[in-house]
């Protein structure tokens, strides 16, 4: 398992249960907010990360190249 | 439980009414220029599509800054959902929300390393004149309720009427920014189509599909305060009706206007601002 993928499982596993705790356990308002705007964007994150498709390997170098020719 | 399921019910509502609209607005737009254009659920479709295509990141980007500034426009409009729909709470951080969706679009398109992201990155500086009409029709609408919190402006039009018949001119200055922030607009200088697709070119994959997400409950958000600032209490269906005609309105004038250079966008929204500003100045006095 490379870098991100275990980056965003461990994302992913915080952020539910971070907002699991803001739902079950009602801690105070400032609380709920900070979970709110930092935990369902880094569930987001972290699900994108675990969904997206990769390149091939040998593919790979050519798509971080590609987007820059020519400049 | 009530306060975070609240956030999470409003960021859903937001993301699925936000991609119909905009889904709408293309699709408006279309029929204009006399073409069939997309399904009205493709946006939604396509944000959702995006999550499962192959993403790499460039080697010129400036990691983990590249993927960091998507997270941040994320979170700024998670807190608009809780500033508006979710407490009600107070315009000035919705000012600042706009104030650091503009440091995010000048900082993705730097981030990525790509010269026309640079560009985009150039113009997002210009273009912070576009929250002259909000800074504007924030402070119209204090002098006129003496609240800055939307849970007293609600209640001042309870009593007084809608808004937008007391502070005309600040509704045109708050629309002319929904105008700007509303896809394929004249004022859109960030996302010129001679840049390419200005920051969000080298934002491809799932992070495009992020973008979306968060564009659309961007553009929910920026629909609802229309609404609620200018219109009052509405109810559920004046929000859907309210906020599709808004939509087809925006589409309408996108569709028939050329995207404007930087100067010009420039100098209309100032323009704009500033007759509208001595107009309602001088109703308030009146």
């Amino acid at each position: 398992m490379n870098k991100i993928k275990t980056t965003s499982y461990v994302l992913l596993i915080v952020s539910v249960l971070a907002i699991l705790y803001a739902l079950i356990f009602c801690p105070a308002d400032w609380i709920v907010y900070a979970i709110a705007i930092v935990c369902i964007p880094f569930f987001v994150l972290s699900f994108g990360l675990l969904t997206m498709s990769k390149p091939k390997k040998d593919e790979e170098e050519e798509r971080r190249e590609e987007p820059f020719i020519g400049y | 439980m009530y306060l975070m399921a609240d956030i999470l019910i409003n960021v859903i509502l937001a993301f699925l009414t936000g991609s119909l609209l905009l889904g709408f607005h293309r699709k408006v737009m279309a029929r204009i220029q006399l073409r069939p254009g997309p399904p009205i659920i493709q946006y939604l479709l396509h944000s959702l599509k995006f999550f499962f295509k192959e993403t790499s990141f460039p080697k010129t980007a400036s990691m983990p800054f590249y993927i960091g500034i998507v997270v941040i426009l994320a979170g700024i409009w998670v807190t608009g959902i809780i500033v508006g729909p979710v407490t009600k709470g107070s315009l000035m951080i919705i000012f600042g929300i706009y104030a650091i969706h503009k440091i995010v679009e000048h900082n993705s398109g730097s981030s990525s390393g790509s010269p026309y992201g640079k560009l985009s990155c150039v113009r997002a500086v210009f273009s912070a004149a576009g929250e002259l009409p909000l800074f504007a029709g924030i402070a119209i609408i204090y002098f006129v309720c003496g609240s800055m919190n939307i849970s007293d402006i609600i209640a001042y039009q309870s009593i007084h009427g809608a808004l937008i018949f007391k502070a005309p001119f600040a509704a045109l200055m708050f629309f002319t920014l929904i105008l700007t922030k509303s896809p394929y607009s004249p004022f859109a200088i960030t996302k010129g189509k001679d840049i390419v697709s200005g920051f969000e070119t080298e934002h491809y994959g799932f992070l495009r599909g992020y973008i979306m997400f968060s564009e659309s409950i961007a553009w929910y958000v920026l629909l609802w305060l229309f609404l609620t600032i200018f219109f009052g209490p509405i109810g559920i269906l004046g929000y859907v009706v309210g906020m599709i005609i808004i939509t087809a309105i925006t589409a309408f004038i996108n569709a028939t206007t050329p995207m404007l250079n930087p100067n010009h966008s420039v100098m209309l929204q100032f323009t704009i601002t500033l007759v509208c500003l001595i107009g309602s100045i001088v109703l308030l006095v009146l």
